[in-house]
């Protein structure tokens, strides 16, 4: 060591004299001295493994190529494999890889001491883990020959890896409330999810290779939460219909239990976006997390029976009613007056309900009905005249919301008297006769209503009969007046 | 209203002061009912929507429309009265009601029309077009009532009748509006109005006169028996300015 010394200072003193500006430069080009070039020439090959006691290998391979390009270049091999030189080859006895490992790090912290090095949150944190016994082993994260400069290239091919070297492992972080989160990640998941292309830090920002603040919360769903906030880096546009939702609004009145979007969409296995059935039951199981009362009745409901049991892919999901970011709250009148829509998307669609012998005339005749352009009116006076509006029957009223059953099985006596129940709300003295005041979206036919059919038909027959006498009488009188003149 | 009438120089009374303000009334009744009625018919128009809202909103509209009916429905009814009193009482004709002359005119004036005839029917008080018109609004009139109420009153009436009656009394009730909306805006508005024998208006229903020019023209039957003459000798000797004249009983 202390040769090798001399002769770097020699050297860089000569050089400078010549080339100051070089002067660094030159001096990290130290040849190898003769020791090291005699190690190369065994170990610069590939084919040298060494058997520990466990019957663990390592391959005693060094690349002169990155050996040369790394900060330690100027480092004979003896200093660090203090005992081995061209004469001397011991053959250490270790007990395994890792107990080897160990030992190189001690190697390390004889230049590194831990005064240098505790200046780094992740040195301090692995520090203080040493304290109660846990060694850290330098080249879990430093690679041990190409070691490269803190502030110059990568040691690893990606950072992905560089952060992998330790997150591989069972660490674990603790919050102020002794709760404890695994810092491990699955790379295998990670690279199957939608984020595998993504770096580390494109998420975890402040941290790289350099910096690794240590960050204290107090929970562990606080830190959760705080995670979710890199989301709006590259989802604005969702991240910011969420904080129209009424999950936002739970959240920002201090519900920590509101969900965030890793809460639904998970952290480092995001699935991508899955429009089948299976992300279908994906979607309405995260939900179930939280609403479990609200999916069982769906399950039971003609939609969620077809979705799980029939892998239907035409019946409605949560989202498809609710929307996924600026969910609202179902129980506003904005809410309520969308509704005929919501079911009318799939429900006035031929595309999504003919299959199923469904009548598509149902959004019409109902928004043609009294309670439909009522419904109409009170939305535009809501906001335009900014007048509070009464609720208005739709198509839950009757139907049912998570509980929607066919109306082809039900019992129509069960359904009528249920529905007297219904009207009964608004209309307080209604009889049991009076829910057939409502067509329950038939159009008037012979077979159907054949009373208001008449009356239509009579009008249409007799208003164009009436209205064409009328005209010809008036053209007539002005004919003739006219042949009077 | 005795019976005795002067004529003040060429105009003769055709309506009573009561007449006057009836019709008055229907004009503002009916106009309010087809306006806010009407808007709700074709509630998808724009212009609807405007109007509605205008008027602070459907339940505002709504219930202007049902008192308004509800007004409408007193001045029919007190119509009908006073015309039966009226007639039972002996002091009017039962002017207003159809006759076999009605159809007879009917033809005569189609045949008229075309050449067939050299004068048009002779007609008395109220020729077979007022009638015609008068029998579709009072006939119209009550089925808007009826089927208003019906209407206005669901869950009462359907403590007796099916339910199905409710949306049967709502086709009646908009395609009926429909039709008298047509009668009064082809029919009555081009009869009183455009009509090449009373453009600009036909003022009697507003002043109650009406000239003798247009009486002996069109109700000749009630003009002769006015004057106690024989229709036909009408044309020939017309009476002077000052003449007074002892009418008959202006009937309905």
């Amino acid at each position: 060591m202390k040769a090798g010394t001399r002769i770097r200072w020699t050297l860089a003193l000569l050089l400078s004299l010549l080339v100051l500006p070089a002067a660094g430069g030159q001096a990290r080009q130290a040849d190898e001295s003769g020791a090291s070039r005699k190690c190369l020439l065994c170990h610069g090959k590939k084919g040298i493994v060494k058997t520990f006691l466990n019957e663990e290998t390592v391959e005693a391979y060094v690349n002169p190529e990155k050996i040369r390009a790394s900060v330690h270049n100027f480092l004979t091999c003896s200093e660090c494999h203090s005992g081995f030189s061209a004469e001397s080859h011991p053959s250490g006895q270790y007990k395994s890889r890792d107990q080897y490992r160990l030992r190189s790090s001690s190697i390390c912290r004889r230049c590194h001491s831990a005064d240098k090095i505790k200046n780094k949150a992740v040195h301090a944190t692995l520090l203080k883990k040493e304290k109660l016994g846990v060694t850290p082993v330098c080249t879990n994260c430093h690679n041990a020959h190409s070691v490269t400069a803190a502030s110059g290239g990568k040691i690893f091919s990606n950072e992905k890896q560089y952060c992998q070297s330790c997150h591989q492992h069972e660490l674990s972080m603790k919050f102020r409330n002794e709760e404890r989160m695994s810092l491990q990640v699955d790379l295998a998941a990670l690279d199957s999810s939608a984020h595998g292309k993504l770096r580390c830090s494109d998420c975890h920002y402040g941290y790289s290779s350099e910096e690794h603040p240590e960050k204290r919360f107090r929970s562990r769903r606080e830190y959760v939460i705080a995670s979710s906030e890199s989301c709006r880096r590259c989802h604005f546009d969702n991240y910011t219909k969420t904080l129209d939702s009424v999950h936002y609004s739970l959240l920002s009145h201090g519900n920590l239990k509101a969900p965030v979007c890793n809460d639904c969409h998970g952290s480092h296995q995001i699935a991508h976006i899955s429009h089948g059935v299976k992300g279908g039951l994906i979607t309405t199981q995260r939900c179930k997390r939280c609403h479990p009362a609200v999916y069982e009745t769906y399950a039971k409901s003609v939609h969620g029976n077809a979705l799980i049991n029939e892998q239907n892919q035409d019946v409605p999901i949560c989202i498809d009613c609710h929307t996924a970011h600026d969910i609202q709250n179902p129980m506003t009148m904005a809410y309520h007056e969308k509704i005929p829509q919501m079911c009318g998307n799939c429900h006035a669609n031929p595309a999504v309900v003919g299959k199923y012998g469904l009548s598509t005339d149902v959004l019409k005749t109902y928004l043609e009905d009294f309670h439909g352009v009522t419904l109409g009116f009170y939305k535009k006076e809501r906001e335009e005249l900014y007048k509070p509006a009464r609720p208005i029957a739709v198509c839950n009223d009757c139907h049912g919301t998570h509980n929607i059953v066919s109306t082809v099985s039900a019992d129509p006596a069960s359904v009528k008297k249920n529905l007297v129940k219904r009207c009964q709300k608004c209309h307080l003295d209604a009889t049991e006769k009076f829910p057939s005041a409502w067509l329950f979206h038939y159009k008037p036919s012979l077979s159907k209503y054949p009373m208001i059919f008449f009356v239509n038909g009579i009008y249409r027959i007799f208003l164009p009969i009436m209205w064409a006498g009328l005209i010809l009488q008036v053209l007539l009188h002005i004919w003739r007046y006219a042949v009077n003149r | 209203m005795n019976g005795e009438f002067r004529v003040k120089r060429k105009r003769i009374r055709r309506f009573s002061t009561y007449r006057v303000l009836e019709h008055w009334g229907i004009i503002l009744t009916t106009m309010i009912l087809f306006a806010t009625g009407l808007c709700q018919r074709f509630w998808h128009l724009d212009l609807s929507q405007w109007f509605i809202l205008k008027l602070g909103g459907i339940d505002n509209v709504r219930l202007i429309h049902r008192y308004t009916g509800l007004l409408f429905s007193l001045q029919l009814f007190s119509n009908v009265l006073v015309g039966i009193l009226g007639v039972l009482r002996g002091r009017w004709q039962p002017s207003m009601f159809i006759t076999k002359k009605d159809y007879e005119d009917a033809i005569h004036n189609i045949r008229y029309y075309f050449g067939f005839e050299n004068q048009p029917a002779k007609c008395d008080r109220y020729d077979y077009m007022e009638k015609f018109e008068y029998w579709t609004i009072l006939v119209g009139g009550i089925l808007m009532i009826m089927t208003g109420v019906i209407l206005w009153l669901p869950t009462l009436v359907t403590r007796i009748l099916p339910g199905e009656f409710i949306p049967a009394a709502k086709a009646l009730h908009s395609n009926e509006a429909m039709l008298i909306f047509l009668l009064n805006a082809v029919w009555h508005i081009y009869n009183s109005i455009f009509s090449p024998e009373a453009f600009p208006l036909d003022t009697s229903i507003f002043t109650g006169y009406i000239s003798r020019e247009r009486m002996i023209r069109e109700h000749p039957l009630e003009y002769a028996r006015m004057e106690g003459v024989a229709p036909e000798e009408l044309e020939k000797n017309v009476p002077g300015e000052t003449q007074s004249l002892k009418v008959g009983v202006p009937a309905k």
